[in-house]
This record gives structure tokens, sequence and C-alpha cells, in this order.
């Protein structure tokens, strides 16, 4: 059953991390550097993408606004009225 | 993409969700005006308003409560205990072996750890509770600078009763937000503090105009919307790892042979990170109010953590969103198992071996991109306090938690969207997200 992956002889760019006893700054340089050629294979929005979705974001939130600030005006008013 | 909206409406199972939600939405903030028996509603709504526009620690408090702390309502504590005990319960899964063994069991034990939430709840909400009504008993106390008795009848009896009063609105605020996990849309905590946000989100951002003029409100808001498209980028980011399935025959039939990805975000945790950050901040400032604000310790809170624009405070912040962005993304998403599972259905990731390589790319890939994620969080919820400290205004102190309450804004709100179109996109509608 578990006869699948076979083995590739190389492994892209998984290798280092754990290298050796360096120095600390070396080795958060390493580390910086592992950050920045992961964050490079990040497959970011698109123009089109990113304002269809601030839009509907921004609608949403406004009219989730909206309904709450009606709904406080509303209860605050009833509140005052019964107890005040 | 108006009429999108309009179709979420159409479809009748997505409307009985959208309308329950809404529904819950009403009746918390109805909970949140309700005035606690006793309590001098009039003499409250005279002292509020000077309170108000003084700022700092009542604007903190009263923006995490949603403005109900201040009035003493049913729902006066908020959604705030509900968090803290899960973000408690969940650090004690790691440290605690009895309870990791629960959580490990699977669902039985993880209805087990849901139970233990709700009772540390309760008990918050007791000590909570009761430290606020000690205060407010005292006139002056709670709204300084009024002197007006808050409480009619400060006997044993009336101070049980709002006790009382005050913890089972907290179960009944638990309570909403499970319902709305399970039967409305999105994630029943995120959507009440979202609510709790929203509702005095106008209120604030008002104030900045009233403080500072038009000009700076209108910066303010643009600054806004730039955040708001930031947020939405890197929400949106994914790194995916391929992977592909091996062909393989059972029977007579050929399985596999597709090549997939595992979608992995840049901000794998979301925003439960600035939830957590935030409301352990927020625990420090309500100390203060509790305790005697003249004492040594809460002068000290006060001068470092009640105030936005304080280097201590915003390194505490920062730090606090990193760590829980690490924690969170490790105990929701388990490599091993991943793993495991791609092995078990003859899926690997193209040049790296199956079982403990792969598990240990995983990881790898994780820790880094979390790096970056966690490090976006902490400088996106710092990015208003920094921007209208250097402006050198005194609108900080409207707007405490500027950055955060728009990273919960924003990111319920996405979350909640994508719901709502994953719904849509069932049925073979188009949604909003074209």
């Amino acid at each position: 059953m578990t006869e699948t992956a076979e083995a590739t002889p190389e492994r892209p760019a998984s290798d280092g991390g754990r290298g050796g006893l360096k120095g600390l700054p070396s080795r958060i340089g390493l580390y910086y550097r592992q950050v920045v050629a992961e964050l490079r294979k990040v497959i970011w929005p698109t123009r089109k993408e990113l304002i269809t979705y601030t839009v509907v974001v921004l609608i949403f939130v406004t009219i989730m606004i909206a309904y709450v600030s009606l709904l406080d005006l509303g209860f605050s008013k009833a509140v005052l009225k019964i107890f005040g | 993409m108006l009429t999108a909206f309009a179709q979420a409406f159409r479809t009748p199972d997505l409307r009985k969700k959208l309308l329950f939600t809404l529904g819950v939405i009403a009746l918390f903030r109805l909970g949140s005006q309700l005035p606690t028996p006793g309590v001098d509603t009039q003499a409250i709504n005279t002292c509020l308003e000077p309170a108000l526009d003084e700022g700092g620690i009542y604007g903190l408090i009263n923006l995490f409560s949603g403005g109900a702390l201040l009035q003493l309502a049913v729902f006066a504590l908020g959604i705030m205990p509900y968090i803290t005990a899960s973000i408690i319960i969940q650090l004690l899964v790691v440290v605690i072996p009895r309870l990791e063994t629960l959580k490990k069991e699977g669902q039985a034990g993880t209805a087990k750890l849901t139970q233990y939430t709700r009772y540390l709840t309760i008990a918050l909400a007791i000590l909570q509770s009761t430290a606020l009504i000690a205060i407010a008993r005292q006139p002056g106390r709670l709204l300084q600078g009024c002197d007006l008795p808050l409480i009619h009848d400060v006997g044993a009896f009336g101070i049980i009763t709002m006790v009382s009063i005050m913890t089972a609105g907290t179960a009944v605020i638990m309570w909403l937000g499970e319902l709305i996990t399970d039967r409305g849309v999105g994630n029943g905590m995120s959507v009440l503090i979202f609510t709790q946000i929203a509702a005095t989100f106008p209120q604030q951002l008002w104030q900045i105009k009233v403080v500072e003029g038009w000009f700076v409100f209108i910066v303010v808001c643009g600054a806004g919307l730039v955040l708001v498209a930031a947020v939405v980028f890197v929400e949106q980011a994914q790194r995916r790892i391929p992977v592909q399935y091996a062909k393989r025959m059972i029977g007579r039939r050929m399985y596999g042979g597709t090549s997939t990805y595992i979608p992995l975000k840049v901000n794998q945790a979301g925003i439960i990170p600035v939830i957590f950050a935030s409301s352990l901040l927020y625990l420090p400032a309500l100390a203060t109010q509790i305790g005697d604000p003249t004492s040594q310790w809460a002068i000290w809170i006060q001068k470092y953590f009640t105030r936005g624009d304080h280097p201590i405070y915003m390194l505490t912040f920062f730090v606090l969103i990193v760590f829980f962005a690490f924690f969170y993304v490790a105990i929701t998403f388990n490599p091993t198992e991943l793993a495991d599972n791609m092995k078990k259905y003859g899926g690997f990731i193209p040049g790296i071996r199956a079982g403990r390589p792969t598990e240990e790319y995983l990881d790898y890939v994780l820790n880094r991109i979390t790096t970056a994620g966690a490090i976006y969080l902490g400088v996106i919820a710092l990015i208003p306090m920094v921007a209208i400290g250097v402006l050198g205004s005194s609108a900080t102190q409207q707007f405490p938690f500027g950055g955060a309450s728009i990273l919960i804004i924003v990111g319920v709100g996405l979350d909640t969207v994508k719901q709502i179109q994953s719904q849509l996109q069932q049925r073979n509608y188009e949604g909003f997200l074209r």
C-alpha cells in the first residue's frame, strides 16, 4: 500500500535550517534568507482580486455597522423610555 | 455584486442562516443595553458622557465591551470571559498531560474540553461581575468625577442578585456564540467580538473628528482604507505546496494520478492571535479599575499598559501577537497528521520522500511562512498607534485599539463573506467574488 512516492535523489531548498554550530548572527541571517525564499514562492492576490475583496469587505462591514448602530439607537431609546 | 447579496437572501438555506445570525446579534445588542436590576439608569446616563469625553482608559474598556460594561448592562461582561477562558484552556492543554490526552481522544475529548471552557467562563464571570459591582456600589469609583449613586440597593441581597444576573448574562452570551457557530454564519466568538467593536466604532471615529477636526479625520479614514486593503492582501496570500498523487489500481479501477496543492496561508492563524493578545492586554486595565486606583501597581499599570502609544505597551502587544500566532498555528495545523494522511492515500510532494521528510518539510515551510505572517500581524496592529503617536495628537487615547480593531473587523468580515460565498457556490450561483 505504501510503496508510493519513490524517492528522488535531490530535495530542493529543504536542507539547511540546522546548519551546524555557527554563530548566532549567521544563523539568524540564514533563517531570514529562508523566510524571504519562502515568501518568494507565495502566490499573492492579483490587483483585480484585491479590489473586489476589499470592496466586498467594506460593503459588508458598513452594512453590519449600520445594522448594529440602528439596533443600539432603538434599544437605548426604548431602555430610556422604560427605565429612565 | 450587490445582486449577490440579494441572491444570498434568495437561497432558502442561506437566508435562514443569515437571518438567524442577524437575530442573535440583535438579541446580543438588546442584552448589552438592558440595565441590570437595581441600577439607576438615569444616574449612569448623566455620568457616562463626561467620563467618555475624558477618553483614555474608559475608551479602552468601553470599546472592548461594546459599551455595555460602563452601563452595567445584563451583558456587561460581553464575550471576553469566554475568550479568556478558551485561551487559558488552550494554554493548559499544552502544559497539563491529562488535558492533552483528552484532546487526542477525538470528539469525546474535545466535548469535554469545551465543557471545561464553559465552567471556567462562569468562574471568570462571577469573579469579574463581583469586582465590577464592588466598584460600582461606591459612588464616583466606576465613573470618576461623578458622585451620583449608581446602584439603588447596596445591601447583600441587591449585590447578589446583580452578580448572579451578570453571570447568567455571560452564560447566555456564550450560548449565543455557540449557536452562531452551529447554525449561523461564521465563528460565533469572532462574530460577537466583531459586533462589540462595531457598536463603538462609529463613535470612536467621530470622536477623532470632534477632537482633531476634518483634516485629521479624513487622513485617518484614508489610512484606514489602505489598512483594509493591506489586510485583505495578506489574508489572501497563499504558499501552495504541490502534492502529486500516485496512480494506482484498486480492483479494476484506476485511482489517483492527480496533482493538487496544500494551501498554506501566509497568515495561517487568522485574527485569533490579535483577539487573544488584545483580550489579555485588556485585563490589566480592568484590574486597575477593580483594585485600588491609587496603589502603586495600579499607577504603574496606568502608566505603561493603558496608553496605546507607550513603547512598553506596544512592545508587549507585539510580542504577544507573535507568540499567539505561532501558538495557534501549532495547535491547529498538524504536519505529522497531514504527512501520514498523504502517505496513506499515495500522495507526495515532488522531490520529497513520504513520511518523516514530508513532515519535516511541511514544518520547515510553515515556520518560515508563519514568521512573516506573525510579524505582519504585529506590525498592522501597531501601525495606527505609531502613526497617530507621530502625528502628535491626543487621538490615540480615543482610538486605543485602532489597528487591532481594524484587523478584527476586516478579518471577521472576510471570513464571513467567504463562508457565504462558498455556500452560494454550492448552489452554482456566481457569488460576490468574481
